[in-house]
């Protein structure tokens, strides 16, 4: 945690950790120190670049270790390395007193380095949060921040506008039954939800609650469960649904609220609300049901449809048919009438003569076409029996002149 | 002497300094509340809820120091209990328990160590809720009045804990879940199976009643229709009729007379002579077409 920066360092880089793990500083060249551990610990800490840090100002180069720095020439490197101290601390003519300006410069460098680890970068999804001896001392927005540095104060960094999930039951569930909940009306439902939450204080996120991700789940499903206690088994999972997520979010919020937990909920998702496994098939049976009286309904309509349709085209034709029969009697009547008038026009004006001439040309056709018997019946008493070719019908008689005529 | 010497005693009286320092001295965290402890006996606390002192503290060194405990909400998961219900029904009941820390001294005389207080919350949190829910009816467990029994546990758990001293301030108490055990469950299952098998029947009747409904309308759609049109048929035929007798009057009212017999010519001629060929007639010399067969030419 107090170097809980390192991640973003300040523009002058992080020292190495040797800074500080080499602890006896003492003696104020705490950087120095790194110097030596150099010297000793050997491959770590052998490439030249690495260290390229503002101790590279520093006059004695200390880091530098020289241009012909190739192998590990470690008898070597330690000689010189001695040398450029003593001439550092001693002055050139290595007069064995220790130089109080060399000291001074090192112990500024020392704290100017130690007051720029306060440098810190806040991301623009995060707050930070700074302490000052573990107390809170102020929040930190987004951008370049600068606190006083370790052990004074520290920062902790919360993301504050990435919104977390919690999915509670489904696939991720540790039991079974974890998403099988009462509803009010004494059924069980087969539910998972996702909680959407984030943080929107970041101070009250970090020092009200001794474990935030595990109080939103365990406060989720109870929230949920309290809802979906007091309401039916059929809005569950049909149209109700979102009123169960609007319910049970407004209650986990108002249970975190009263915590004091700094969370915000962004939204409760039902992912699946459905009839425990062990009752499904009765619920499709309902479902399939529905299907079929759908389709018997559709058949009657169906019927309904040919049967009316075909009653309406028998209901035209009998009209169609009676308005013939109309046309055609009065047709016929017309032309009957009509003859009749001519002739009665001729009969009127020599009445005997027509009268028996129709007579006689009526009967004319009549015995032409019948077999005519003569039977004088003067004496006879005795029943006549006639020969059978007298009664038979022709042989070739000609077709009868059919005739379309009103048949009543 | 001279220089190593100084150098030498300097770093003994800093050290010395510096341990003196670190005992005096101690850092409590925002998170944090403390016991400051005089040869092992509580004298004072420090951060408690309510009072706002995070931050650096002193102590008289070597003789006091310094117990922590956690400031924030903390979280006690009960154990599953089944719970008898006042109308005797049988309840699984999952609770969970957040409380802090608000008397470290008391907490620190009755419990020590949270997790000593955990056990003791945990028997709590089991007897609060059997008492509560014990006297209510499972339905009342389960959806009407749920929060209100929340409610109540967490005064009852609270009260309990502030007489026995614990130093614990429950801020609430929540069921998770409150479910029917295994064996009931089944019950459950099998009322929601034939509930619905109920329904599909009816379902499938109301289908079949729209069905038949819808048919007989359509038959009877249909028999009016064509009683209708029977109804024109016969309106229309008639009127067919009417105009004929009609024209048939007309014509052979200027002479019925005439009129009969030249109708009757028209029925022999269709029933006897085309119409009923090969009809045989028997006739006597007596009729009048064959009065000249009879009579010869002077016939009358």
């Amino acid at each position: 945690m107090p170097w809980n920066d390192k991640s973003n360092p300040g523009p002058w880089g992080t020292p190495p950790a040797g800074g500080s793990g080499d602890g006896g500083g003492r003696d104020d060249d705490g950087p120095d120190d790194g110097g030596k551990g150099k010297n000793d610990g050997g491959s770590p800490w052998s490439r030249p670049p690495a260290p390229r840090s503002p101790r590279d100002r520093e006059p004695r180069g200390a880091g530098g270790g020289g241009p012909g720095f190739k192998g590990p020439d470690f008898d070597e490197l330690t000689r010189d390395l001695r040398g450029r101290l003593n001439r550092f601390f001693r002055g050139p003519t290595g007069s064995g007193r220790i130089r109080t300006e060399a000291v001074a410069a090192v112990a500024t460098a020392v704290a100017v380095l130690w007051l720029l680890t306060g440098v810190f970068i806040v991301q623009p999804n995060e707050q930070g949060v700074v302490t000052r001896f573990g107390a809170y001392a102020g929040t930190a927005l987004p951008g370049l921040q600068y606190r006083l540095p370790w052990p004074l104060e520290s920062v902790q960094k919360v993301p504050v506008t990435s919104v977390q999930r919690s999915d509670i039951g489904g696939q991720g569930a540790t039991n079974a039954n974890d998403s099988l909940m009462l509803t009010g009306d004494e059924n069980i439902v087969d539910l998972d939800f996702t909680v959407q939450w984030r943080v929107n204080n970041a101070a009250l996120y970090l020092f009200a609650l001794d474990d935030p991700q595990q109080t939103v789940r365990a406060v989720a499903e109870s929230a949920m469960r309290e809802v979906v206690g007091r309401t039916a088994l059929d809005p569950i999972i049909s149209t109700g649904r979102g009123r169960v997520q609007d319910q049970s979010a407004t209650l986990m919020q108002r249970v975190l609220d009263a915590y004091g937990s700094g969370i915000q909920i962004v939204e409760v998702q039902i992912r699946n609300a459905g009839p425990p496994a062990e009752v499904v098939p009765a619920f499709r049976e309902v479902a399939s049901a529905g299907q079929e009286a759908e389709s018997r309904i559709n058949e009657a309509i169906a019927y309904r449809n040919r049967v009316v349709a075909e009653a309406a085209g028998d209901a035209a034709q009998r009209r169609r048919a009676a308005e013939g029969y109309r046309e055609q009697a009065v047709r016929e009547a017309e032309g009957a009438a009509a003859r009749f008038n001519q002739i009665y026009v001729q009969y009127r004006q020599a009445p005997e003569v027509t009268r028996r001439r129709l007579y006689l040309e009526t009967m004319e056709r009549v015995l032409r076409e019948s077999r005519t018997v003569v039977v004088d019946s003067d004496g006879t008493n005795a029943p006549i029996i006639l020969p059978p070719t007298a009664v038979a019908p022709p042989a070739a008689a000609p077709s009868p002149q059919t005739s379309v005529g009103p048949s009543r | 002497m001279t220089d190593r010497n100084r150098l030498i005693a300097y770093g003994v009286v800093a050290f010395a300094v510096l341990v003196v320092l670190a005992n005096t001295v101690f850092v409590v965290g925002q998170r944090e509340q403390a016991l400051v402890l005089r040869f092992g006996q509580p004298v004072g606390s420090i951060n408690a809820p309510g009072a706002s002192q995070s931050g650096l503290q002193l102590k008289i060194p070597f003789f006091e120091h310094v117990i922590k405990f956690d400031r924030r909400i903390l979280s006690l998961e009960a154990q599953q209990e089944e719970v008898i219900a006042a109308d005797q029904a049988r309840l699984v009941v999952d609770a969970f328990v957040r409380y802090r820390i608000v008397d470290p001294l008391a907490f620190y005389r009755a419990l020590r160590t949270q997790q000593i207080a955990q056990d003791r919350l945990e028997r709590l949190v089991t007897s609060s809720l059997r008492e509560v829910l014990g006297a209510a009816p499972s339905d009342d467990i389960v959806s009407r009045r749920r929060g209100q029994l929340m409610l109540l546990t967490q005064r009852d758990m609270d009260r309990r804990a502030r007489e026995a001293r614990y130093g614990l301030q429950i801020v609430d108490v929540r069921i998770r879940r409150a479910d029917l055990p295994q064996a009931n469950r089944e019950a459950v299952y099998q009322r929601m199976r034939t509930s619905r098998q109920q329904q599909a029947a009816q379902v499938r009747g109301l289908g079949e009643q729209r069905n038949r409904e819808i048919t007989a309308q359509a038959n009877r759609d249909v028999t009016i229709l064509i009683a209708g049109a029977q109804a024109d048929a016969g309106r229309i035929q008639g009127e067919g009729d009417a105009r004929r007798a009609q024209i048939f009057a007309e014509s052979f009212g200027q002479d019925p007379e005439f009129a009969a017999f030249w109708r009757t010519m028209q029925a022999y001629d269709s029933a006897l002579g085309q119409g009923g060929a090969g009809a045989t007639l028997v006739l006597s010399p007596d009729s009048s077409v064959l009065r000249y067969l009879r009579d010869g030419p002077g016939g009358r």
